[in-house]
């Protein structure tokens, strides 16, 4: 799926964002943010926490405006997009009264298909994310992995070629990461997905996309972009890839220590 | 476990913990009956008027106590299935619309606090003896139609009062508490409002619905088995009851209290079933 005007799936142009904490203090989250991440390619978004990660996401989707700047997905407004972004989010959001088949297939409902239609395609979904045989459970009684393969069943439903996700795999253990991390690369290779991939962890980053983005903290800022050209599936005891993530981590590490400096700067003042 | 280990359970766990107060009111029951005092039947005798339902008794104007619950039921259907009907699509509507919300709240919070019962005299004066039959076919054919024309209007407004606020508050709180990101994730979708009531908000609000739903049947129940003894009442479990005490036919008061007591225990027990099998998902959500 290529966008007809040819560009860049997601793009953010000099985008900021404050919040007011509930005493009425400013909070600067994003601070002039500008990127662009390739059509049918995954662009990891990593950071520290605070730098303003899901925020970028939640402006991506078009549920909250940015304050200044503007972003696009496959060239046009978010609001235009509706029913074609896919958004997945930390804490899935499958309805627990709708069992895992009906919450897979509701996409399609939404959009008016045919019962029969909507079976069909769920079984092929559940299918591909070994789902079958779990349709008939509701999501409270499916394991962590499962309901997250549920949510990205959802997701496929939906049949978004722009999709947004925000720390999905966080909750899970190593083993189940690891394989859902190796699912999602799968399907998102054969759909030609354009995703835009918030995680804390540079081992995710490393390892699924084609392009990192590296934030810094409180103000949220955009600190380095890495290309990555290793080919899929990636080692991950290769040199190449341990290098990659020490590369990532020093850059972060860095922007840390500059932030704590200038933090330690502030309170010696404040002292006097 | 098998049919008969399942029983064993229920009636070990549930039945016998729950007649240990009844058996020790009965047994304080039989004792008074046998020191003879006047207003204490036996109770063989109530025992006796509630194993002929369908015995029509000379002293309660030839209605038998299967009619008598009849009538109070069909009483309770029509006042309280109007309540359901307004309240939950009010409290729907209110939930999800703050301008209806600020228009509904106040006054429904005011009129929330007036004992139903107060309104029957009002009531009385409002709709006279105006009953279900007299609004179809006007009050001088209204006695032809004699079931209906013991259904009065007055009645209907007070059950409907007694079993409204329960039901549009539990509705309101249920659609109030759906999750911000169900909504989100159902725009992006590109859902339109009957998809997100259809899909969230109802099935979201439904046991709260219903937990509204079995409060308000409660004070329903009390309120109409107040309003059957009020003048103008033909028929009804609780016009039995006033009636047979007039009469100092005890036993009939006994029995109409014994029946008053299960059919609650029943309706509540029918509701709360359905309660737990809407919120099946709702202790377990992670």
């Amino acid at each position: 799926m290529s966008s007809p005007s040819g560009a860049p799936a997601f793009s953010a142009g000099r985008i900021s964002k404050g919040y007011k904490s509930r005493e009425g203090v400013g909070v600067q989250a994003l601070e002039r943010v500008s990127f662009e991440a390739d059509e049918g390619k995954i662009t990891c978004i990593v950071g520290p926490t605070g730098s303003g990660k899901s925020t970028i996401l939640r402006i991506m989707s078009g549920l909250e405006a940015p304050d200044e700047g503007s972003v696009r997905v496959a060239g046009v407004q978010p609001s235009d997009m509706t029913g074609r972004i896919g958004y997945l989010t930390q804490r899935h959001t499958l309805l627990p009264w709708m069992k895992t088949g009906d919450n897979i297939g509701l996409p399609l409902k939404v959009r008016g298909l045919a019962r029969e239609m909507i079976k069909n395609r769920v079984r092929e979904i559940a299918e591909s994310l070994a789902l079958n045989g779990l349709l008939d459970l509701y999501p409270y009684e499916l394991s962590g992995g499962a309901m997250q393969r549920a949510a990205i069943g959802r997701l496929l439903a939906s049949d978004a070629g722009y999709c947004l996700l925000d720390e999905p795999f966080s909750a899970l253990d190593e083993k189940t990461l690891h394989a859902l991390q190796r699912l999602f690369l799968d399907i998102a290779g054969r759909s030609r997905l354009s995703v835009l991939f918030v995680t804390h962890s540079i081992d995710e980053a490393v390892f699924l996309a084609d392009r990192i983005i590296v934030l810094s903290a409180g103000p949220g800022r955009v600190v380095e972009t890495f290309e990555v050209d290793m080919p899929h599936p990636r080692d991950r005891i290769s040199p190449l890839f341990g290098a990659l993530i020490e590369r990532v981590r020093q850059k972060i590490e860095s922007v840390l220590r500059d932030d704590a400096a200038v933090c330690g700067a502030d309170s010696a003042t404040g002292g006097h | 476990m098998n049919k008969t280990g399942k029983l064993i359970n229920y009636l070990a766990g549930r039945v016998l913990p729950g007649s240990i107060i009844p058996f020790f009111i009965v047994s304080a029951w039989w004792l008074a009956s046998r020191t003879g005092t006047a207003v204490v039947p036996g109770i063989a005798e109530v025992m006796r008027v509630l194993l002929h339902p369908f015995e029509a008794p000379p002293e309660l104007y030839s209605r038998s106590i299967a009619f008598s619950l009849f009538m109070t039921l069909i009483r309770f259907t029509a006042g309280f299935g109007l309540a359901i009907v307004t309240a939950v699509p009010l409290g729907l509507l209110a939930g999800q619309s703050r301008t209806a919300e600020r228009i509904l709240y106040p006054v429904i919070q005011m009129s929330r606090s007036i004992n139903p019962i107060a309104l029957m005299p009002l009531a009385t004066v409002f709709f006279g003896l105006a009953s279900v039959a007299s609004v179809f076919t006007g009050e001088m054919e209204a006695w032809k139609y004699d079931l209906a024309d013991q259904v009065q209007l007055a009645m209907i407004f007070i059950l409907w009062w007694g079993g409204f606020f329960p039901i549009f508050l539990s509705t309101l709180n249920g659609v109030r508490s759906v999750g911000a990101p169900y909504i989100e994730m159902m725009s992006l979708a590109g859902a339109s409002r009957v998809q997100l009531l259809k899909n969230v908000i109802f099935p979201h609000a439904l046991p709260s619905i219903m937990h509204g739903i079995r409060m308000g049947m409660g004070i329903t129940w009390l309120v109409l088995l107040a309003a059957e003894i009020y003048p103008g009442t033909r028929s009804g479990i609780g016009y039995m009851l006033c009636t047979a005490c007039k009469t100092s036919d005890y036993q009939y008061t006994f029995a109409a209290m014994i029946i008053i007591a299960l059919t609650g225990l029943l309706l509540d027990w029918t509701i709360h079933h359905f309660e737990k099998k809407t919120g099946h998902w709702q202790t377990r959500e992670r």
